[in-house]
């Protein structure tokens, strides 16, 4: 095989098979063509070194066969790339609160073991937030290649502008109503709750939210730092009950139907009532998910060692009364799932009125004028 | 005041990417094949980079602009190309594009 077949082949492998011939033989005209033409001007034939300088002219094969490529030359390109950095910054922001959680966790339980909770947490953040780069390249290298561009892509209004701002952690911080907090006032311009009017740019963060939380459930992404924690310097782990293992599937599908519901709302904006009315569905499937987690009673095990206590509750330990007490417990292994068995009744309290204020809310969408 | 002789390289490919089609399809007028045409543009101040020029007589092609033929030359099969129909209405129309474009640039500069 002589050098210019070496080219070729080099070449050929990175076309598609119907067009490898015809293009290989264009380009071996072409190689010989500037072959002759190089030997007239100097009079002789060409030394090796002298061929090999013209294949370098004409280009590397795999530049040269990827200009031959029909579809997009770039995974995401310049149309989707402001889309694709604001999807990877509010899903990044949205790791970086689930570690804080996880972290805070960590902290509350064992100070003395701070150093390692905040390895933990930052291996978990990097990590999940590589595979969250991956999947929203994967994702914009989908809509690139199928030249999909949804409606809110063409027909944005200026009004809908401001949640945008929520990729900005500073305007993020206000956002979120820390104005006590030192994070930098936004400018007038930027993201203010009461405004936030356009529902795609919403559906759109909902939706990388709940993606995150189902590749979580289904153990696509990891948080270390959620099911692991310090303790009086000792490792304690986090193990789920039963009840989760019995709830896999509908909690699953849940997640996907609400994911389905943010999708929709990404593209058709403008179906608001449909999409109420498959928000209560949902919103009365999150309150029977939320009843029989509550009743079930007990939540999960909290181990270090041979010893294990129970992050368990039930109806009596839904009293303000308990509430006062969150603080005082002891810091050692029954102490800490005491306190985190008082966390979970109140969330399951919490999650169930919000549901049922969503499931109102939907409502009033449904009926207005 | 000196400018960067970087940016102005990048500037002047932008500022040519879209005349080469132009260029081309105004070559294309008269039957060609790869290599000569990339000589004629030459000739004519145009340099074009094969990777660049091959590709481009395919996506022609294959748009409807151009047809060609495989023909035996200097004792070599070479793929000749020429304007098609569709090409002769796309050049006329974007040759009235190009002036008019000219002529404004004319005014401004």
């Amino acid at each position: 095989m002589d050098m210019i077949d070496r080219y070729l082949a080099a070449v050929a492998a990175q076309l598609p098979q119907d067009e490898r011939a015809d293009i290989t033989a264009e380009l071996r005209d072409l190689i010989l063509s500037r072959f002759e033409a190089k030997e007239e001007e100097l009079g002789r034939a060409l030394t090796e070194d002298e061929q090999e300088a013209i294949l370098r002219e004409i280009g590397h094969p795999l530049v040269v066969a990827a200009r031959y490529r029909k579809g997009p030359d770039s995974l995401v390109g310049p149309e989707l790339f402001p889309y694709w950095l604001f999807g990877v910054k509010a899903g990044l922001l949205v790791l970086l609160v689930v570690q804080a959680i996880g972290l805070f966790l960590n902290l509350v339980a064992g100070p003395s073991d701070a150093g390692q909770s905040i390895a933990h947490a930052f291996h978990g953040f990097f990590w999940s937030g590589l595979t969250l780069i991956g999947a929203a390249t994967l994702a914009a290298a989908i809509f690139e290649h199928y030249g999909v561009r949804p409606k809110w892509m063409t027909q944005w209004r200026v009004r809908d502008l401001g949640a945008f701002g929520l990729s900005d952690p500073s305007t993020w911080g206000a956002a979120m109503g820390a104005s006590a907090s030192t994070a930098p006032k936004p400018p007038a311009a930027a993201w203010k709750p009461a405004r936030k009017s356009w529902p795609g740019a919403d559906h759109a963060f909902s939706f990388i939210a709940i993606g995150i939380f189902a590749l979580w459930w289904v153990g696509v992404l990891h948080f270390p730092g959620l099911v692991r924690i310090g303790l009086r310097g000792e490792d304690a782990v986090i193990t789920a009950a039963p009840i989760w293992a019995t709830l896999f599937f509908p909690i699953l599908i849940y997640a996907l139907i609400q994911m389905s519901i943010h999708l929709d709302g990404v593209f058709r904006p403008q179906g608001a009532r449909l999409r109420a009315l498959a928000e209560i569905g949902v919103a009365i499937g999150g309150l029977w998910l939320t009843y029989v987690i509550f009743q079930a009673g007990h939540w999960f095990t909290l181990t270090v060692g041979d010893d294990s206590a129970r992050i368990a509750g039930d109806w009596v330990m839904l009293s303000f009364d308990t509430l006062r007490t969150l603080g005082d417990g002891t810091r050692d292994l029954v102490g800490v799932a005491s306190t985190l068995s008082v966390v979970m009744v109140w969330v399951l309290a919490i999650s169930a009125i919000s549901l049922v204020f969503k499931i109102f809310g939907a409502a009033w969408r449904l009926v207005r004028p | 005041m000196s400018f960067d002789p970087d940016l102005f390289e990048s500037m002047r490919l932008e500022l040519r990417r879209g005349s080469l089609v132009l260029a081309v399809l105004a070559c294309l007028r008269t039957e060609r094949y790869g290599y000569t045409l990339r000589q004629a543009l030459a000739a004519d101040g145009l340099e074009m980079e094969e990777s660049t020029l091959y590709p481009l007589l395919r996506r022609l092609e294959s748009q409807g602009l151009l047809d060609s033929e495989w023909r035996e030359e200097e004792k070599r099969k070479k793929r000749f190309y020429r304007l098609s129909p569709a090409g002769v209405s796309m050049l006329a129309a974007l040759t009235d594009e190009w002036r008019g474009i000219n002529a404004s640039l004319d005014k401004i500069l």
